[in-house]
């Protein structure tokens, strides 16, 4: 196997510059963690994720020390009907954007180990299918600062 | 011999059907749709609305007390991790951009269909918490039931997976009530500020209009 190990070589260093690249493609922005009312244990997590690389990507896990559990959870509106189910993936297309927001999909904080006050920054880190990882530091907070104002 | 079986069987199946369609089937239009089964929510019939009567951290909660007022309502759960902080803080912000006047005619209500986690001590924290005019409430199961049915909502606990705490499936809109007690308006999920607003002020008339 003359081939061999030039080839293997070459796989590695490709899979290696990939996700090197698949680093520098893809970004979050604008993250926050909802607070919640005193005594509320389960939250939520909203951001923006870019991808700017010529891939679809995956994002397939988060985590977080804040909390107990973490998962990727998206909601169903059927007929009026809310129904939040935690789903395998969030598809992030290439070239484009997917907004992680209230009524939709979102990083779910369930068990928190202690409890968030406003400004806190909640570690939170985010794998992709291809095994890059993006470390971020989400504020916490007050829904109201989420929402547009009406005018008076 | 068999034949004549399957004939029979089919004649059977087929008044059984009848007797069915005639007395049992109620057709639902316009409301939610799905298929009853272990975990599935039940399509909630139309919102009749109406008077009742539950508890509130500060003691029993009629709607009729809140004569003259324009009465918002929710049903939801504070295990509920983003559909009800999103509409109640929707009703939060409807209620901080009304006038002093405005709000003093205004009241929010918050219904826990989850009386068994959702405890007197935990909504008198909730409920304020997205702006002071909300009030939590909760009852029986029973008595929660029958007050959601009146106003057509659903809802239906989940099995738990694992470990984690069990989430409740439920219908997402707002009430408004208008001064009499009747069920004036239904705000969809993700209904903008604005429009909430617009309903109260609408509701509140002339008495509400700021001078």
């Amino acid at each position: 196997m003359k081939f061999a190990k030039p080839l293997i070589i070459t796989l590695v260093l490709s899979a290696i510059a990939g996700s090197a690249l698949a680093d520098s493609v893809l970004s979050v922005h604008a993250p926050y963690v909802r607070l919640m009312p005193p005594g509320i244990k389960t939250t939520g997590s909203f951001m923006l994720i870019k991808n700017d690389g010529d891939d679809d990507r995956r994002l397939v896990r988060a985590d977080s020390p804040a909390a107990r559990i973490v998962e990727l959870h998206t909601h169903l509106n059927e007929n009026g009907v809310m129904k939040m189910r935690a789903v395998p993936h969030i598809e992030v297309k290439a070239h484009s954007q997917t907004e992680l927001k209230p009524g939709s999909f979102h990083v779910m904080l369930i068990d928190l180990t202690a409890p968030l006050n406003e400004g806190d920054k909640v570690p939170i880190t985010l794998e992709f299918d291809d095994g890059s990882t993006i470390e971020l530091a989400a504020p916490v907070k007050k829904p109201h600062a989420a929402m547009p104002m009406p005018h008076r | 011999m068999s034949r004549q079986r399957y004939w029979i069987a089919a004649g059977i199946c087929l008044s059984v059907l009848l007797v069915w369609l005639a007395f049992f089937w109620e057709p639902d239009i316009g409301t939610p749709t799905g298929h009853p089964g272990p975990g599935t929510l039940r399509p909630a019939g139309q919102p009749m609305g109406g008077d009742f009567t539950l508890d509130s951290p500060d003691g029993k909660l009629a709607l009729q007390d809140y004569r003259g007022k324009v009465v918002l309502l929710y049903f939801g759960y504070t295990f509920c991790p983003d559909v009800c902080p999103t509409s109640l803080s929707a009703l939060g912000q409807a209620f901080t951009a009304l006038t002093p006047e405005e709000l003093a005619q205004v009241q929010g209500v918050f219904v826990s269909v989850d009386p068994e986690r959702d405890t007197q001590e935990v909504l008198s924290v909730y409920a304020p918490f997205f702006h002071p005019r909300i009030v939590g409430a909760t009852g029986t199961p029973a008595r929660v039931a029958e007050v959601a049915r009146r106003y057509g909502v659903s809802y239906m606990k989940q099995k738990p997976v694992d470990d984690r705490p069990y989430t409740v499936d439920h219908s997402s809109f707002t009430y408004i009530i208008d001064r009499e007690g009747r069920l004036a308006a239904l705000l969809p999920h993700g209904a903008p500020v604005a429009d909430i607003v617009l309903q109260i002020r609408r509701l509140l008339g002339d008495k509400g209009k700021p001078s």
